[in-house]
């Protein structure tokens, strides 16, 4: 074994060390907010896989979107919604987590079929290496248009959607306004405004 | 479609505008790099201060006749008092005088109105101390004379704009025996005569 | 192109003469470009740190430091030790652990970018194939140490500053990541060293800014508010905010911060030299030169000359965009925080867009002067 092999080896233990922990902190943890960072440990540990696979690509791209964009959004959630709420018991929970439980055995089971369908040959093509990004192109407007579009048309749609949301004209005026005076007014009794001239004080 | 156009147009004018103008305030700022610094390093040099600086009170304990004018001009009643009526002389007899330059606001009314003129404003600013009632000075302290900047070996000190020649901005590297603008006052007496 | 200086050929080759395997020699050199980066970077910190001070001082008609060395070269230094010997202060309440995760993580992608960044055809610590894109991406890891230590801090202050900080990277990583986009389009390629290559061959008039006058500029403002310098140092608003997510923060852990901005502008000027100013490139082609006064390309005394003097105008074009900046800082006065989202999304981004688009219509017009 020399040198790189070594590397990769122990980089490689590391790296899934760290996403499984990482990924067993963010359901288990308690706060929400250690979970949000946790999971921005987990995209990162994920690129760092996709490094050692020669796809250095993906690995920035993973860290640009899922690290720069959706973990950054994620914790913008949590840190501008601070509100705290008395726990209260749902009733009939059981339904919620049996169909938790139902979706997350069903995922686990689609994803081990397919482990266990895969051909883990290790392929013989030359890797791309630094033309990657030629090759993905090349693959985006031929084989794969159709998905490409779709997720493009998705974003799209997303965009305009956040776009309404941002620019909503209609908004409620009586009950915006009654809201905001009777947050605006002190609980005071109304009282006679002092005369600050001297005209004011004769009459 | 022309509207829209219209709109872009104007959009980038007011743009363009706004980049000329950033430019014009770098140009202002570069220009301000060029000139000499004005500053004075302070502890070892220092601007004599003007003829009419208002520093430091100074107070002349044989002079004064406790009248209390002083303390009846000042804005915040500061100076303090402290007298006796003498039976035999019938006068005022002064035991104690003193002003907290912690409070005093230097607008000189006491030292305008003073009948003796036993107060009179220095040229001493160097008023920091650890306790702020260190500031409150006594008669003793405020008989004091402060220490000219001109006598300090240890200070250069430098002309305030007032005392320059006339165009001269800075005070760095004067022409020895360079006067400063208009007549002074013995050559107003001078020319009166 | 002759390929100039291999640093580490001549680094492995040497060791190996001294008798060392090739295995070992190739494992000493491995820590040394990351030595050499460190160190470069903070002495760039150090000589901005300087520069800023001298420069404001020079822009308000002041001296600046001036006892600390000669010129008060050392000021820097001193800063540093000062912060270095501060009490380091977690307040009461705070979350110790992301408190302290927060600057790290703050700082290290600004010298991790580093890496990218060239001085000469060879003169570049890994010329990775994603090049610019790493920068890109490296940086956008920022913003959650930036929450992460405003958060942390348990003060209401910091929680705005962060939260400030991070929407303005984040709306400003768009127009930056399009402008640069449009570079990319022109070299065909993401690697630095590519793009510079591309700019070579005709001096000043092969530089990029003349093709991408639009991309240019809105690179510079997007650089400038990704570093939050002055018109756009909204997350650390000392009026408003106190200092913004800094403002628990002492010691080393601020000495982090302030290190992660400085290098940070160092490394946005750098990468400004580098796709809009020729990066290591003289002002005329040096082949030219060299042509004229009849010196063969491969004489070793012009590749050294060629080396230093690519690294010298590297950083004379970055230096120079950094004057900019600091005179930048005296001149303009703050935008606001709807003023800074407004211009971000509402002006740079469309324009940015235009531009991409344009640069593409363009590459395929006229594909001589646009990369083809
Ligand atoms: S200078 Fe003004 S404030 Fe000070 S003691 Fe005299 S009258 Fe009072
Ligand atoms: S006004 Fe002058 S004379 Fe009268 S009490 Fe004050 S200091 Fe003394």
């Amino acid at each position: 074994m020399n040198l790189a092999e070594g590397v990769q080896i122990v980089s490689f233990g590391i790296l899934s060390v760290m996403m499984l922990g990482a990924a067993i902190g963010v359901v288990l943890l308690d706060s929400i907010v250690y979970s949000a960072f946790l999971l921005g440990g987990v995209f990162i540990s994920i690129a760092g896989l996709y490094l050692l696979l020669n796809a250095d690509f993906i690995a920035a791209a993973q860290v640009l979107i899922y690290v720069g964009a959706v973990n950054v959004l994620i914790l913008f959630a949590i840190m501008l919604v601070n509100k705290r709420q008395e726990f209260q018991p749902v009733p009939r929970a059981w339904i919620r987590k049996a169909a938790t439980a139902a979706v997350c055995g069903g995922i686990f089971a689609l994803l081990s079929t397919m482990v266990l369908s895969t051909p883990w040959a290790i392929s013989s093509a030359t890797p791309a290496g630094d033309a990657s990004v030629v090759v993905i192109g090349l693959h985006f407007f031929s084989d794969f248009l159709l998905p490409f579009e779709l997720a493009s048309i998705l974003l799209l749609m997303a965009l305009i959607g956040a776009v309404v949301l941002a620019r909503r004209e209609f908004l409620p005026d009586d009950d915006f306004e009654k809201a905001q005076a009777e947050a605006l007014k002190l609980p005071e009794r109304p009282r006679e405004l002092v005369p600050s001239g001297r005209n004011e004080t004769v009459k | 479609m022309l509207k829209f156009l219209k709109q872009v147009g104007d959009y980038t004018k007011e743009a363009v505008q706004a980049g000329k103008y950033i430019g014009q305030g770098l140009a202002v700022t570069f220009d301000h790099m060029r000139r000499r610094p004005v500053t004075v390093q302070y502890p070892y040099e220092k601007l004599i201060p003007s003829e009419r600086f208002r520093g430091r009170i100074h107070f002349e304990f044989d002079k004064c006749i406790a009248c209390e004018v002083c303390v009846r001009v000042c804005p915040i009643n500061l100076p303090v008092v402290d007298w006796e009526f003498n039976k035999e002389s019938k006068k005022k007899q002064l035991n104690h005088y003193s002003i907290d330059f912690g409070v005093c606001i230097f607008c000189g009314n006491c030292v305008e109105f003073c009948p003796t003129n036993c107060l009179s404003m220095t040229e001493e600013y160097e008023l920091s101390t650890y306790d702020r009632h260190e500031l409150n000075f006594d008669s003793v302290a405020l008989g004091r004379l402060p220490y000219k900047v001109t006598d300090d070996a240890m200070v250069t000190p430098l002309r305030e704009l007032v005392y320059l020649p006339k165009g001269v901005l800075d005070p760095h590297d004067l022409p020895p025996g360079s006067k400063r603008a208009g007549a002074r006052p013995e050559e107003i007496v001078e020319s009166e005569k | 192109m002759n390929p100039g200086i291999d640093l580490q050929g001549s680094f492995i080759e040497s060791l190996k003469s001294f008798g060392l395997p090739p295995g070992v020699a190739k494992v000493l050199w491995m820590p040394f470009p990351m030595l050499i980066m460190l160190v470069g970077a903070t002495l760039g910190v150090f000589t901005l740190v300087w520069l800023e001070r001298k420069i404001s001082a020079a822009a308000q008609q002041r001296i600046g430091p001036e006892f600390i060395g000669p010129l008060g070269i050392l000021a820097p230094l001193a800063d540093g030790l000062k912060l270095v010997f501060k009490e380091d202060v977690v307040p009461a309440k705070a979350d110790g652990l992301l408190f302290t995760l927060g600057p790290a993580i703050v700082v290290i992608p600004a010298f991790l970018s580093y890496l990218i960044v060239p001085f000469g055809q060879n003169m570049i610590i890994t010329d990775v194939g994603m090049g610019i894109f790493l920068w890109i991406a490296l940086s956008s890891v920022v913003p959650i140490g930036l929450l992460m230590s405003g958060y942390a801090s348990n003060n209401k202050y910091s929680l705005l500053g962060g939260l400030r900080a991070a929407a303005q990277s984040i709306s400003y990583e768009l127009p930056l990541a399009l402008s640069v986009l449009a570079i990319v389009l022109m070299s065909n390629s993401l690697s630095t060293v590519d793009i510079v290559n591309q700019q070579t061959g005709y001096g000043i008039l092969g530089w990029n800014i003349w093709r991408q006058p639009v991309g240019f500029l809105i690179f510079w403002i997007a650089a400038l508010a990704e570093c939050e310098r002055i018109p756009f140092d909204l997350p650390e608003a000392e009026e408003e905010l106190v200092a913004g997510y800094q403002t628990e923060y002492s010691g080393m852990k601020f000495a982090l911060f302030y290190i992660g901005s400085y290098v940070n502008l160092t490394l946005s000027a750098l990468l400004f030299a580098v796709l809009y100013l020729g990066g290591w490139e003289f002002f005329v082609p040096i082949g030219t030169i060299a042509g004229f006064l009849n010196i063969s390309d491969t004489t070793p005394w012009l590749q050294v000359v060629a080396a230093v003097l690519g690294i010298g105008m590297t950083l004379l074009k970055a230096y120079f965009l950094i004057f900019i900046a600091i005179l930048m800082r005296w001149t303009v006065p703050r935008v606001r925080i709807d003023q800074l989202l407004d211009l971000g999304w509402k002006f740079l981004l469309p324009v940015s867009l235009v531009n991409l688009l344009i640069t593409a219509g363009l590459k395929l017009a006229f594909p001589v002067a646009f990369g083809g």
